[in-house]
């Protein structure tokens, strides 16, 4: 008896042990920035690591006697697909909006391209199998999202040498890594996104930060993302799931402060702390300058910027800044520019067949700043490379453009791959134009609504500095905005034109000679005494006047 | 299948929501909405291929139907239509024949044990009115030469939110709940074609089972408003009593929405579990 009880409550310690046993983490984290222009900036980070984790070695798929997978806090369904298909790393990110760099500065998380944007590094000793997972990836990844990441198939994927280069570690196999990029500028983000995303998170939505992510305010925000990533760090397999918004609170609450907190943006508070959460901060960078008040009053700060724990107390959360005076729109730009340079992008032209890809750089700083631009165009704009001509204030400038890399597109297959190296001149602005054709598509490659246009995927532009080991590092990131392109369309009612007037001219034909080769022609006298002489064919034609036909005609 | 991103749209002033009434009371969008085919993949061809079972293995399992021939299955269309067709993405049309073969198909298939077919179109009924497939309870909104309307407009997103039919069948099915006891038959005979604006018609004669109680479908059509022939448009109006007499247990609306199962107490009837 004694014994028993003993070694029930030995089970009963150990199993408490278990489970501080330390194999798995949750972090939460949210940063907040005041912006300029009045907007705030929420930057919601979730983290989850796999202690000790290794992506799983393509060649092992073979076999198909993966380990079992038992997480408690690591998503099941994610890990389910990323060792089906052997990926190392994997960015993904769903947004909606333009992020304005000029007034806004960088983003936390760089990968704001509007639309869905997909990339994969994988392990492979042969393209067709990296091909295939790449294929089994974007599908299983649709289904578990809710996305049309089905579309992004070889027709939008492409593998850019520099600029994306991995984010955490690659496993040394032996097998060379590749990446696969595809982006789908057209694509919405909307609640059926957020719900799934929700779902790989362990709290759900019930407790913690996830509380804040109410669909109705997140997505009408002026600028909105989710985001998932998947890195392999030496610690273990880190999947990192963010949400990033621009939240305009003078537009939401209509008055003319830009006060603002979690009940106006979100209209919801943190309720309960997430109990398996290691830690759940939340950061409000403080602005630099105007008269403010933050409440609740923060604990710590640090460097400008307030921190709250909101993992140990167990209070309602609903931190909020508030200002005096009424909220006055900057007249000017910020001075100094919170990025380096700006970019604008422009389709040139005003017919259907042609156009001009214009980009316009300006350097804010006053050093040389070297940009790897990249452009991954679907295969309907087709670039000529020899039109290629930068201008520096209207001054033609040969040596700012060095480096091209060009993949070139097959029409219906793939996009071209565009990478080059250009130099800007301290705070000058430099004009990058090139001429495209417009390509003219089959009748079934266009979508539904094809007088709308093809939303064309963001450019990307990575500053490179020269690290002290003669060695270029990238900078973060600035994607410029989509494009649209009016291709020209056909006149989509003419296959039913084709049919129809065909259908009738042969009908015509058809019937016409039928009628001239079995239709016999008889002269037929009708006098009363000799009516019953009259032939008895029913198909009587009458040649007399006067005397109506009384037999029906069967002839058309 | 969603074809337009009505609730996620930027001329949407209320985002992630799509409402049920102009007063915005009911939002059946909601925060926990999942949508399998949307924008350009609700196609024709990807209905039918849903519908049949003929897909790629690339697709993933959400995108799939997966039922077997012990699943009740509810299928609800609306769009613009006609005389036995619906328009998809406003490009190309599916018929009645083709869903007809689908259903088919699926039959031949052992996809489905029951199948409840809403449409609410222009001349909805004519879109059910091809079908040869046991197990197919349909119902249509109006009948072949008559137009469907929507309901009231909401002044400040723009435009209307919801067809009248949809609305009214909203409505009544909003006071339904998991633990009711209502029959088809009750939804049915709360069709008020005054307040719809137009005929609905229901199509029972390939569906085993009677509607319900003898009472409220033999006033179905007799009501104000219906002045269809014969008193409202049900085909196997003849065979319904004929069902009664068999004894087979009566359509409840939560065989198709979800619902209790039958807890045989006294261990008497064979009723199977309703979901």
């Amino acid at each position: 008896m004694l014994r028993t009880g003993l070694f029930l409550i030995f089970l009963l310690l150990s199993s408490v042990f278990c489970l501080e046993d330390s194999t798995e983490e949750f972090e939460e984290h949210l940063s907040i920035k005041s912006l300029k222009d009045g907007r705030v900036a929420f930057s919601f980070t979730f983290k989850t690591l796999l202690r000790d984790a290794i992506p799983r070695d393509p060649r092992t798929l073979a076999f198909d006697n993966d380990d079992s997978q038992h997480y408690t806090l690591f998503p099941l369904t994610l890990g389910q697909i990323l060792r089906q298909y052997a990926i190392t790393e994997l960015h993904l990110t769903l947004n909606a909006g333009k992020w304005n760099y000029d007034a806004w500065g960088y983003p936390d998380e760089p990968d704001v391209g509007v639309g869905a944007e997909l990339r994969a590094w994988m392990a492979g000793d042969s393209i067709s199998s990296i091909d295939d997972r790449w294929q089994g990836v974007r599908n299983a990844l649709a289904g578990l999202f809710c996305a049309s990441l089905g579309s992004l198939d070889e027709q939008r994927t492409t593998s850019p040498r520099s600029t994306f280069p991995p984010e955490g570690a690659l496993p040394d196999w032996g097998l060379p890594h590749e990446l696969r990029h595809a982006s789908h500028a057209s694509e919405h983000v909307c609640t059926e996104n957020l719900t799934p995303f929700l779902k790989l998170l362990p709290c759900k939505s019930r407790s913690g930060l996830a509380m804040l992510l109410n669909p109705h305010r997140i997505f009408d925000a002026d600028w909105h993302g989710i985001g998932l990533h998947v890195i392999w760090r030496p610690e273990g397999v880190e999947v990192r799931l963010s949400v990033q918004l621009v939240s305009d609170p003078l537009r939401v609450s209509g008055q003319k402060k830009q006060d603002w907190s979690f009940s106006s943006l979100f209209d919801r508070k943190v309720e309960k702390a997430c109990p398996i959460a290691k830690s759940s901060r939340v950061s409000v960078e403080l602005p630099s300058s105007g008269v403010y008040r933050v409440y609740p009053e923060p604990p710590q700060v640090k460097d400008g910027i307030a921190h709250y724990d909101l993992k140990n107390a167990n209070e309602v959360w609903d931190i909020g800044t508030m200002w005096p005076t009424d909220f006055e729109y900057p007249l000017s730009k910020p001075n100094p520019a919170l990025v380096p340079f700006s970019v604008r992008r422009n389709l040139l032209g005003s017919t259907q067949d042609r156009g001009q890809l214009s980009i316009v750089l300006t350097n804010n700083e006053q050093d040389v700043l070297q940009l790897l631009y990249l452009e991954t165009m679907p295969w309907i704009i087709q670039f000529y490379l020899h039109t290629i001509r930068v201008h520096a204030d209207d001054a033609l400038r040969d040596d700012l453009i060095s480096n091209i890399s060009y993949i070139l597109p097959i029409p219906h297959a793939r996009p071209a791959t565009f990478e080059t190296v250009l130099t800007l001149p301290g705070q000058s602005t430099i004009t990058f134009t090139m001429d495209v054709a417009k390509a003219f598509l089959r009748y079934t490659e266009h979508p539904p609504d094809a007088q709308r246009g093809w939303d064309l995927p963001p450019a990307i532009f990575t500053p490179l500095r020269q690290s002290s080991h003669n060695s270029t590092n990238l900078g973060k990131r600035v994607y410029s905005p989509s494009l649209l392109v009016d291709l020209a369309t056909p006149d989509f009612s003419m296959p039913y034109n084709v049919i129809i007037f065909t259908c009738s001219v042969v009908a015509f034909i058809f019937g016409s000679v039928f009628n001239v080769l079995t239709r016999k022609f008889i002269v037929v006298r009708l006098e009363p005494q000799k009516r019953s002489e009259s032939s008895p064919s029913k198909n009587l034609d009458s040649d007399e006047s006067g005397k109506p036909d009384t037999s029906k005609s069967n002839v058309h | 299948m969603l074809a337009d991103d009505a609730a996620c749209n930027e001329r949407n002033s209320f985002a992630g929501s799509v409402y049920a009434n102009p007063g915005r009371h009911l939002d059946l969008y909601g925060e926990n909405i999942e949508v399998d085919y949307r924008g350009y993949e609700v196609t024709v061809e990807n209905f039918l291929r849903l519908l049949t079972g003929r897909l790629p293995p690339s697709f993933p399992r959400s995108k799939r139907l997966l039922t077997d021939s012990s699943s009740n299955i509810f299928i609800y269309l609306t769009g613009h239509g006609g005389n036995e067709f619906l328009k998809f993405q406003d490009n190309e049309e599916v018929s009645a024949h083709d869903i007809a073969d689908a259903f088919h198909q699926m039959y031949e298939g052992g996809r489905y044990n029951e199948i409840f077919f809403m449409v609410d179109t222009c001349q909805a009924n004519s879109m059910y009115s091809k079908f040869y497939s046991p197990g197919i309870l349909a119902t249509g909104s109006s009948v072949v030469g008559e137009n469907s309307y929507s309901h009231e407009n909401d002044y400040d997103i723009g435009v209307a939110v919801i067809d009248s039919y949809t609305h009214y069948v909203l409505e009544y099915m909003e006071k339904v709940n998991k633990t009711s006891r209502l029959t088809m038959a009750d939804l049915f005979t709360s069709y008020d074609v005054p307040k719809i604006g137009s005929h609905p018609g229901v199509r029972s004669d390939l569906f085993d089972r009677p509607l319900g109680p003898e009472h409220p479908m033999n006033e179905y059509g007799r009501g104000r408003g219906w002045t269809v022939e014969g008193g409202g448009e049900w085909v196997g109006r003849e065979m319904e009593a004929e069902k009664r007499g068999r004894g087979l247990r009566e359509a409840l609306i939560t065989d198709f929405f979800g619902g209790v199962v039958e807890v045989d107490v006294d261990g008497e009837g064979t009723d199977s579990p309703s979901y």
